[in-house]
């Protein structure tokens, strides 16, 4: 299978009054097409960075990031908010939605930038909002949706322009229990039955059960797979088994 | 716990330097504004404060219209009056003078009485011997300086006037140059109105006519009295008077632009009404950002009334910022003004009543001071009532 | 590839009261604009409506107004007798001698009085305008009998037909209602030449003279030989230069208004920026999330200046709006030429309210370019947090 993302040798520093903090180390790290990575670390080990370093929303102090071979660095700010539009879907902890759009309108958002027109941005937007349930639901503000309801309008939104790979970053930190089983399903499924490379940031280990991979950060250098940070005070994520959802997605 | 409010306060302003600046900047060109239309309201229809040359005098005129002519005759009466110093009278001859076509050659002719001219104006400086002159030659003429230094004229100065309305052409000399008050930038010569009767053909209705009286007064006080027993003498006579200190005369011509007063009052009014509107906006806004930190001080302690007290502090320091800069503004504007109405006729006491005047620069501080208290009373309100877990839950 | 503008125009919306706060501000520097342009186009209106282009005014030489202008009745004679000018139907010359000065009347607004411009003419003087009577009939020669222009017959409650008003020797009876158009006529009384010269003393001569040539050619010829004829003391002014010069009148009523709406714009461009700025602040993480779906630096500043400019458009309609109903009011203005007071009414124009218009957009676009260019300009990873 082929890589879609690939870090070498990634960091970042940066200024927090004068002192410098370093987010990240010499994070390598590759995403193959179909993965569904988690990862996991304690708060301050630099797992948003790393994400944000991929979407391209921060420039990295030292490395490459490399989507589908392309080096990013070489890009000036207009191709990047083009390219990011193109390749990636983005989902935030906070929905970020816009309080005066409606469901339909905010999925349909990003297609403005396509090349698409206003009948063809309302079909895939429709889609979109069919595949994760909300089909009923076209015309309503955010503030009329439950938190679960927003996070999945997020998604339709992530997925409407068929991005290269969908980042999560903490997708279920405004969630209640059920909401939040309903997002990482939605994750799932789109992973297994449609093919999306996920990346998904947490700090929650039961989240990180959806996913079929899960990888540490921990004071901003990767583990390699399989190990886990030793002063992690949560229970370590046991193999994908028969039992856990991912499984049994898989499974089906 | 003064002092801490102050410092809260200095640190809340400055924390968003570029939004208070704004407010302020807000606040200081409205006050501007309004104060140059106070200025101006006061300058043509209050007319600053008259001078002290000024208050000790009466104008008297046909009571229709400043064109109707009075009987010179009617000097010996006036002179009676108690309380009367001096009186002379006045007609304007608007003659023309070289090129009439070229501004600088229009200046105002007066025919009036050589003897009381300067008794009626003690405020006009001139030498003895000029005056003594002037006198004694029927063809003489005083100018004043600003006159004289605009066209080169010097004493023995040949100066030859046609006449327009009346079919006269007086041959003057000037004998001497008369000094203004400092900021009274008046064109004018005065010559003797014997002159001017005798130049005007035998017959002609004119030649014992006056068009107005200058009367000056021994004390401010007896002015009013003396302009109703001047009117009571004449009233019923062919050719009734209207006579008013003389401040009121001059402030008769701002009545010909009709509805100027309404005009400014009315801008006035909605100027502030919008500032008013803008500045409680504004002031919401940012107590309304600040609420999870109204918040956190309500759990260190502060009560409503100390947060509300900061609120309205904070916003009457902004607003009072906004008003003395903004007066400022307005004076230099005034002044602006003032300098370019001066080469316009006919406007002196306007230009002296657009001057600084502490009246004016008060109640413009005082209206930026007070719009700054009113506009933050809601939101201080709005500040003081919240509840502590209101305010820090509050989203934005 | 712009954000759509549904997402400003309702978030404008969204937030009535500071929208129509700011805007009320731009409103009111749009009003007072419109007002200013209004005034001097009515007065320019009424200036431009009292000249006939055939016609010139003669006066005393170095005159400029009317009312300081003597001409006497032997000057009068000789112009009457030049060549080029036009005759009317009945062989007459059309050559007015005209007596013009001031009466004094008390009105509603100002109980002292204020100044009408008499005019004393004969029925040459008549013909030689574009006058109608509305009522009544023209005065008769060798009577003390007026007639008012329609302006001075509805803004002085003492002036109706058949009343009396009072001035030069005593009480004059008013016989007739005339309408000039929107001219400077409406503003004027008119009697018979000689009974107004009589009252005045001013037997022997008269203000001005009115004549009328036969085509531009003539008008020319005859200005020419009028200056240069050594028996007269006279220059020449045709009618339209005559009143032009009037306009200048407006001039410093246009200077303060526009002066007014400049200084009020600038506060409201000051307001609007603040406002502004603290939109881009409260929708900051909005931009993050706009710029992470790909918007570039371009589209989010042009999406936060065309707010600024919406709202400042949706301002200049409401200014234009306050000030549209002075397209129907009256009002009158002292003129220091004929120390007389002329009505006239405010002309609202089209391009009055497009400059307003324009204005308003300029406004927003000045109130709302820094705020915008910072919108573009945030970081996405700091517009994200910012709560």
């Amino acid at each position: 299978m082929e890589i879609v993302i690939e870090t070498k040798n990634l960091s970042k520093d940066y200024m927090r009054d004068d002192n410098s903090v370093t987010a990240l180390k010499n994070v390598s790290l590759e995403v193959r097409c179909g993965e569904f990575i988690a990862l996991m670390g304690p708060s301050g080990s630099g797992k948003s960075t790393l994400l944000h370093l991929i979407a391209a929303m921060d420039r990295p102090s030292e490395g490459e990031v490399l989507v589908l071979g392309q080096d990013l660095r070489g890009f000036r700010k207009r191709q990047l908010a083009r390219w990011r539009n193109r390749r990636i879907g983005f989902i935030f902890q906070a929905f970020n939605l816009i309080p005066v759009l409606t469901a339909l309108e905010n999925v349909m958002l990003p297609l403005k930038l396509t090349i698409l027109d206003a009948k063809e941005q309302v079909e895939h937007a429709r889609t979109a909002l069919e595949l994760v349930g909300l089909g009923d639901r076209f015309h309503h503000f955010p503030r009329q949706l439950s938190g679960g309801q927003e996070q999945r309008v997020a998604i339709a939104r992530a997925i409407a322009t068929d991005p290269d790979f969908i980042l999560a970053d903490e997708p279920t930190g405004n969630l209640d229990a059920v909401s939040a089983n309903d997002v990482l399903g939605l994750l799932a499924a789109l992973n297994n039955e449609h093919g999306k490379t996920i990346l998904m940031v947490t700090h929650d280990p039961h989240a990180a059960r959806f996913a079929k991979t899960t990888r540490y950060l921990d004071k901003g250098m990767l583990l390699p797979e399989g190990q886990v940070p030793q002063d992690w005070m949560a229970t370590p994520v046991p193999p994908p088994s028969a039992t856990t959802p991912a499984a049994q997605a898989q499974a089906q | 716990m003064s002092s801490s409010y102050v410092s809260l306060i200095r640190r809340n302003i400055l924390r968003n330097r570029r939004r208070s600046a704004f407010t302020v900047a807000s606040v200081a060109v409205s006050i501007c504004l309004i104060g140059l239309l106070f200025a101006l309201t006061r300058a043509l229809f209050f007319g600053g404060d008259s001078t002290p040359a000024q208050a000790m005098r009466v104008v008297v005129h046909h009571k229709i219209a400043l064109t109707q002519d009075l009987p010179v005759s009617y000097e010996r009466t006036i002179e009676t009056i108690p309380g009367v110093r001096a009186v002379t009278s006045l007609r304007w001859f608007g003659g023309v003078y070289k090129d009439a076509r070229d501004p600088k050659n229009r200046f105002a002719q007066f025919a009036i009485e050589p003897k009381t001219l300067f008794d009626v104006h003690p405020e006009y400086q001139i030498l003895q011997t000029a005056k003594e002159r002037f006198v004694a030659q029927k063809t003489a003429c005083v100018a004043s300086r600003p006159l004289a230094e605009k066209l080169g004229w010097k004493p023995g100065e040949r100066i030859t006037i046609v006449g327009g309305m009346l079919p006269a052409t007086l041959e003057l000399t000037l004998v001497g140059i008369f000094d203004p008050p400092r900021d009274d930038t008046s064109s004018e010569i005065y010559f003797d109105r014997d002159y001017l009767r005798d130049s005007l053909p035998p017959g002609d209705p004119h030649r014992d006519m006056v068009q107005q009286f200058y009367v000056e007064a021994d004390n401010q006080s007896a002015v009013p009295e003396i302009a109703r027993q001047i009117d009571d003498a004449f009233g019923e006579s062919p050719y009734p008077t209207k006579s008013e200190p003389e401040q009121a005369f001059m402030l008769s011509f701002a009545s010909f632009l009709g509805n100027l007063k309404l005009f400014l009052s009315a801008i006035c009014g909605a100027v502030t009404f919008t500032l008013l509107l803008i500045t409680t906006n504004m002031l919401s806004m940012s107590v309304r950002e600040r609420t999870r930190e109204v918040g956190i001080l309500k759990t260190l302690g502060f009560s409503d009334g100390e947060i509300l007290a900061m609120v309205v502090g904070e916003a009457t320091l902004i607003a009072a910022s906004g008003g003395v800069i903004g007066c400022g503004l307005s004076v230099a504007l005034s002044a602006a003004l003032a300098s370019i109405m001066r080469s316009a006729p006919g406007f002196v006491s306007v230009v002296r009543g657009l001057g600084f005047s502490p009246v004016v620069a008060s109640l413009t501080i005082s209206l930026a001071i007070l719009i700054g208290f009113l506009s933050s009373i809601a939101p201080g309100l709005y500040a003081a009532r919240t509840s502590i877990v209101q305010a820090l839950e509050y989203n934005g | 590839m712009a954000v759509p503008f549904s997402y400003n125009i309702r978030n404008l919306l969204v937030r009535k009261t500071t929208t129509l706060m700011t805007a009320s501000g731009i409103a009111l520097s749009v009003a007072i604009l419109v007002a200013s342009l209004a005034l001097v186009d009515g007065l320019r209106a009424v200036f431009d409506n009292s000249a006939n282009p055939l016609q010139l005014l003669v006066l005393r030489k170095g005159g400029n107004s009317e009312l300081g202008s003597t001409v006497s009745t032997e000057d009068f004679e000789i112009l009457r007798a030049k060549s080029g000018i036009a005759i009317d139907r009945g062989g007459q010359p059309l050559v007015s001698q005209e007596l013009v000065n001031v009466a004094n009347l008390p009105s509603s607004q100002n109980p002292k009085g204020m100044n009408v411009t008499v005019r004393g003419l004969s029925p040459v003087g008549i013909k030689m305008r574009n006058v109608r009577l509305v009522t009544g009939r023209w005065f008769q020669s060798g009577k003390r009998e007026v007639v008012i222009g329609k302006a001075v017959s509805d803004r002085y409650p003492s002036a109706r037909m058949g009343n009396h008003i009072r001035f030069g020797k005593g009480d004059w009876e008013i016989t007739g209602v005339m309408d000039g158009g929107e001219s400077v006529i409406n503003s004027e009384i008119w009697g018979d030449f000689n009974q107004v010269s009589a009252d005045y003393n001013r037997q022997d001569s008269s203000s001005s003279v009115l004549m009328r040539a036969t085509d531009p050619v003539a008008m020319d010829a005859l200005q020419h030989s009028v200056e240069a004829d050594p028996r007269l003391n006279a220059s020449t002014i045709t009618e339209s230069a005559y009143y032009q010069s009037q306009t200048a009148l407006g001039a410093p009523l246009e200077f303060l208004g526009i002066l007014v709406s400049a200084i009020m714009a600038i506060g409201s461009g000051f307001a609007t920026a603040n406002v502004m700025y603290a939109t881009v602040v409260r929708r900051g993480k909005e931009i993050g999330t706009l710029k992470t779906l790909g918007f570039s630096e371009g589209s989010i500043l042009l999406s936060f200046l065309s707010e600024s400019v919406l709202l400042a458009g949706f301002a200049g309609v409401m200014g234009c709006l306050m000030a549209l109903p002075l397209n129907w009011v009256t009002t009158g203005v002292g003129n220091m030429m004929s120390f007389s007071e002329i009505a006239f009414r405010f002309h609202v124009s089209i391009e009055a309210l497009l400059s307003g218009l324009i204005f308003a957009v300029v406004l927003g676009t000045a109130g709302g370019a820094l705020p915008a260019r910072a919108a573009a300009r945030k970081e996405i990873l700091t517009a994200l947090r910012e709560a």
